[in-house]
């Protein structure tokens, strides 16, 4: 890792998405904060991310490191933590049954992730399509729905909503511009993780490389299909021919 | 130069995770509030004095949102402690009435009182002015919550003989 993206481009990415994570606008401007549950949500991501190796924290923090390098390192990790958690700040309706509902489909979703993904491009990808369509059912979907200036058809719909759910959606609409930053607020977020991949695949000095711990030592090389998969137990060797 | 750098890198994520600590724990409305508030935090920021003096002289007169769209001038990022206490103190005077006090400006009023003590050093503020009978940022703020008060002393006819304050 360059130490100007270590020390200034990514913490400088994650920082910005923590600002512009918790931005609203309606009648006035509010600065949310991430709430409890969305720190739980922002550790499995950071799970998910080291063991997609997205993150390799031994590249960020490690004995072989100087004390100022380590600093940096925890640096990166704590803006990253905090842009996880306030990207599902941003993501997920503030309160009511939708709010439940989001964060309960994203911890099953992250579990779901943590358990089965391995590959660090699946993972982005993964990663980027949650957010996205998380994205695109709280500020396109529900803001359209809740809207003021909607018409007739659209406040009957939203009334049939509420009736339905007995009026525990109490979704809160946020003016326009919420959206746009929320949607630089993602760009930014998933660029940082591009970027975090990137330093994960290149080579540090020190003992702790991709040959030792990283993806070579525990990818689909060694533990994953291709070792477990009919290439290693094939015909000759499976127990129903023996 | 990687020396420099890390240090460098350092200082710019403190600076920065301390703007969004302070945007996050000040939640400012507008830009004007946003950059006063950040001049305040290092100590730079300084009302308009004319428009403050014009908002003084409005308020003398008892023309009180006159006053009022004065002092918004002189102190846009409502940081200034005197210049809040004044904003308070002519919605109380223009609420303020023998029979009732009008309960919306009044709430206006506490709101504006509770961000000069907020303001002002040690939550004391005392205003050196001949013309205000009171002087304390705490007598007002006493002042406005009995106005909006319910109880049975509301009924007392001695009431009529009340002076504004």
């Amino acid at each position: 890792m360059t130490v100007v993206r270590e020390c200034f481009i990514l913490p400088g990415l994650f920082l910005t998405v923590v600002l512009l994570g918790g931005f609203r606008a309606a009648d006035g401007v509010r600065f949310v904060t991430p709430p409890v549950m969305t720190l739980v949500l922002a550790m499995l991501l950071l799970g998910c991310l080291a063991r997609g190796r997205v993150l390799a924290p031994e590249r960020l923090m490690h004995s072989a490191r100087s004390g100022l390098e380590n600093v940096s390192g925890l640096v990166v990790l704590l803006t990253l933590f905090a842009a996880c958690a306030q990207v599902f700040n941003l993501v997920t309706p503030e309160s009511g049954l939708l709010h439940a509902l989001f964060t309960v489909f994203f911890f099953v979703q992250l579990l779901t992730t943590l358990a089965a993904v391995r590959d660090r491009v699946l993972l982005l990808r993964g990663l980027s399509v949650l957010l996205g369509s998380a994205f695109l059912l709280r500020f396109v979907v529900l803001e359209s729905l809740y809207s003021p200036d909607g018409g007739t058809l659209q406040r009957v719909l939203a009334v049939l909503m509420e009736g339905v759910t007995l009026g525990t959606l109490g979704y809160a609409p946020n003016a326009p511009v919420t959206g746009y930053v929320a949607f630089v607020a993602l760009a930014l977020f998933i660029a940082g993780l591009v970027l975090l991949a990137q330093d994960s695949e290149s080579l540090v000095p020190g003992s702790l490389g991709p040959g030792s711990l990283g993806p070579g030592s525990l990818g689909p090389g060694s533990l994953g299909p291709g070792s477990l998969g009919p290439g290693s137990l094939g015909p000759g060797s499976s127990p129903g021919e023996s | 130069m990687t020396r420099l750098l890390r240090p460098l890198g350092l200082v710019f994520a403190c600076a920065y995770t301390a703007l969004i600590v302070w945007l996050y724990s000040a939640q400012p409305q507008t830009m004007a509030e946003m950059t006063g508030g950040l001049a305040a935090e290092v100590g730079a920021y300084r009302i308009d004095r004319q428009a403050f003096d014009d908002g003084l002289a409005f308020f003398r007169r008892d023309l009180f949102e006159e006053a009022r769209a004065a002092f918004a001038r002189a102190d846009p990022a409502q940081r200034d402690a005197r210049t809040q206490f004044y904003v308070a103190y002519s919605f109380y005077r223009q609420g303020w009435g023998r029979v009732y006090s009008d309960d919306e400006l009044f709430t206006q009023g506490l709101v504006a009182v509770d961000r000069a003590i907020a303001l002002a050093p040690g939550g004391r503020l005392v205003v050196e002015d001949e013309t205000l009978v009171m002087k304390t940022a705490d007598e007002l703020r006493a002042e406005l919550q009995r106005g909006l008060t319910r109880d049975a002393s509301d009924l007392n006819p001695l009431r009529l003989f009340g002076t504004r304050k």
